[in-house]
């Protein structure tokens, strides 16, 4: 058998933390919907059973315009469960304009292209030919 | 209850091995045998057991139990830590706590793990839909991102962290109990060409998980003194934090859990950190060991680069650095990670460090890293100062 080949990525499990049934359907909406605390008017991600700001459970989810900036950026290049004929893979946490971080990868760049400080925007990762996951592509300044 | 002195009156360390085809059972036997017989106490005077969760065997929800049973020991206290790598100071935190509550008199603090053996960890929660997916498996990819960050922020010379883990290899071929294969000694162009493994974090920059044990008796003074104990040391300061700045999303991830320890350990202490006579920092990743350089004071936020680039990290230097050659150098015994800063801490100033021993045996700074959080930097941090 060889490595070389690429084998179709697992669906990622939903609901296996918290209900995310929110983000799964924005997934394939083309959306990026976050878990949004009302009563401070913040994000979180990933998501929690509680507010992380009012320790309430009084949760909803909102669509977040899929724009922010690099705040974080690796190269993988060791294999794993999943990376197979993925690699290097950019690697990137993403500062969103709403104020939450998450991470992700950067499609449209050689991964020693991408840098701190980069404006992104949402894009979408095929997993598989049922999934997409989010992810990003840097915007040309 | 009169005030009591707690001591740390005994340790004991296995070698570090890599696929040893043991259990944590065994290497925790094999500590605990070791530990009877340096310090002359009887088995069934141990009325405490701290034991830590470990990756091998953390199935079992009931390892702590199994632990007592395999041992033969009937415990008046128990804890079962689990902060991976602060669970040895922490243990031995908490045994305190718990002798000063009368709960036991003479506890032992035991951590093996066998990982390189038997993974048996699967930590589910979040990581299957929000982690997993983007690529970031393990350890080292969150700390590629946390040290572009930080070389971002401050600028990183990796000849710095070249001299880190070369100052710790020297110790690490002074070490008995250090991983055989881990046993040459290193140079800057060794740590250049070492291979890439998550930009800007080489392979040399890395643990590497292997098999190990280790274990510390905690009990009072007096009661030492009593069954025919000399060397000892006091922990005479522990602070520890867990998920620092977890509520603020878009926390400054250089900024770690230390930075809030440290005035802590050093108030209490009423030390300095120019009085430090060896440094054990947790040491997972060569830029931890630099930011926690940082946290305590012994440079400058920041400067980390240049203050180690210009500081002798020998065991005869300004500051000791991990001198047994730390996880990166002696090997990562799994979860029993923490005791291993701590064994060296306590060696040293029992004296007992042959070649490597450090001149200053008055006290030692030691700290302990756990778990790796979505896209920050670490989730617990623990720091014990140890004065004799």
């Amino acid at each position: 058998m060889s490595d070389e080949q690429a084998k179709p990525r697992p669906t990622p499990k939903a609901n296996k933390f918290v209900d995310t049934e929110a983000f799964w359907q924005g997934t394939r909406d083309g959306e990026l919907l976050l878990q949004y605390c009302p009563d401070t008017q913040r994000f979180q991600h990933y998501p929690r059973p509680i507010s992380l700001y009012t320790g309430k459970r009084n949760l909803e989810w909102r669509k977040v315009a899929g724009t922010g900036t690099v705040y974080a950026c690796t190269i993988v290049r060791v294999p794993g469960s999943g990376l197979e004929g993925r690699l290097p893979l950019s690697v990137v946490t993403v500062e969103l304009d709403e104020g939450v971080r998450i991470l992700g990868n950067v499609l449209n760049l050689e991964p020693d292209q991408v840098a701190i400080g980069q404006r992104v925007k949402l894009a979408w990762d095929a997993v598989n030919d049922e999934t997409a996951y989010p992810a990003f592509n840097v915007v040309e300044a | 209850m009169p005030e009591q002195n707690l001591v740390i009156a005994g340790y004991s360390e296995t070698a570090v091995e890599f696929r040893s085809g043991r259990s944590a059972y065994d290497f925790a036997g094999e500590a605990f045998a070791a530990l009877l017989q340096t310090t002359g106490v009887e088995k069934d005077m141990v009325d405490g057991l701290s034991v830590t969760v470990p990756l091998s065997e953390c199935a079992n929800p009931f390892f702590a139990v199994y632990m007592t049973e395999a041992l033969g020991l009937s415990p008046t206290w128990l804890n079962y830590g689990g902060m991976g790598g602060c669970s040895a100071t922490g243990g031995v935190a908490r045994a305190m706590a718990a002798i000063r509550e009368g709960q036991c008199e003479i506890a032992v603090v035991l951590s093996a793990d066998a990982p390189s053996t038997n993974w048996g960890a699967n930590y589910g929660a979040w990581r299957g839909e929000f982690q997993d997916p983007v690529g970031v498996l393990g350890p080292p990819s969150a700390f590629g991102l946390l040290m572009s960050r930080y070389e971002h922020q401050y600028g990183l010379n990796y000849e710095a962290l070249a001299k880190i883990a070369i100052a710790q290899r020297e110790g690490g071929l002074m070490n008995d109990n250090a991983f055989e294969k881990l046993k040459k000694p290193l140079t800057v162009e060794d740590y250049m060409n070492s291979r890439m493994i998550a930009d800007p974090l080489r392979l040399l920059d890395c643990v590497m998980f292997c098999d190990g044990g280790n274990a510390f008796l905690v009990t009072n003074e007096a009661k030492a003194r009593e069954l025919g104990i000399e060397k000892m040391v006091r922990p005479t300061a522990y602070a520890e934090v867990t998920n620092f700045k977890g509520s603020d999303p878009v926390a400054d991830i250089t900024e770690t859990g230390f930075s809030v320890l440290a005035p802590k350990v050093f108030g209490k202490s009423g030390l300095k950190p120019g009085d430090i006579g060896s440094f054990q920092p947790y040491d997972d990743f060569t830029i931890a060991v630099m930011m926690q350089m940082e946290d305590f004071g012994f440079c400058e936020k920041g400067k980390g680069s240049d203050y180690v680039m210009a500081t002798d990290l020998s065991c005869q230097g300004d500051l000791p650095l991990n001198t047994g050659g730390g996880q990166l150098s002696a090997g990562q015994p799994g979860l029993a990670s923490g005791g291993l800063n701590l064994a060296e801490a306590v060696r040293q100033m029992f004296g007992e460090a042959g070649q490597r021993q450090v001149a200053n045996t008055q006290n030692a700074l030691v700290t302990g890293i756990g778990v790796i959080p979505y896209a920050r930097n670490w989730g617990t941090s623990t720091a014990m100062i140890l004065e004799a």
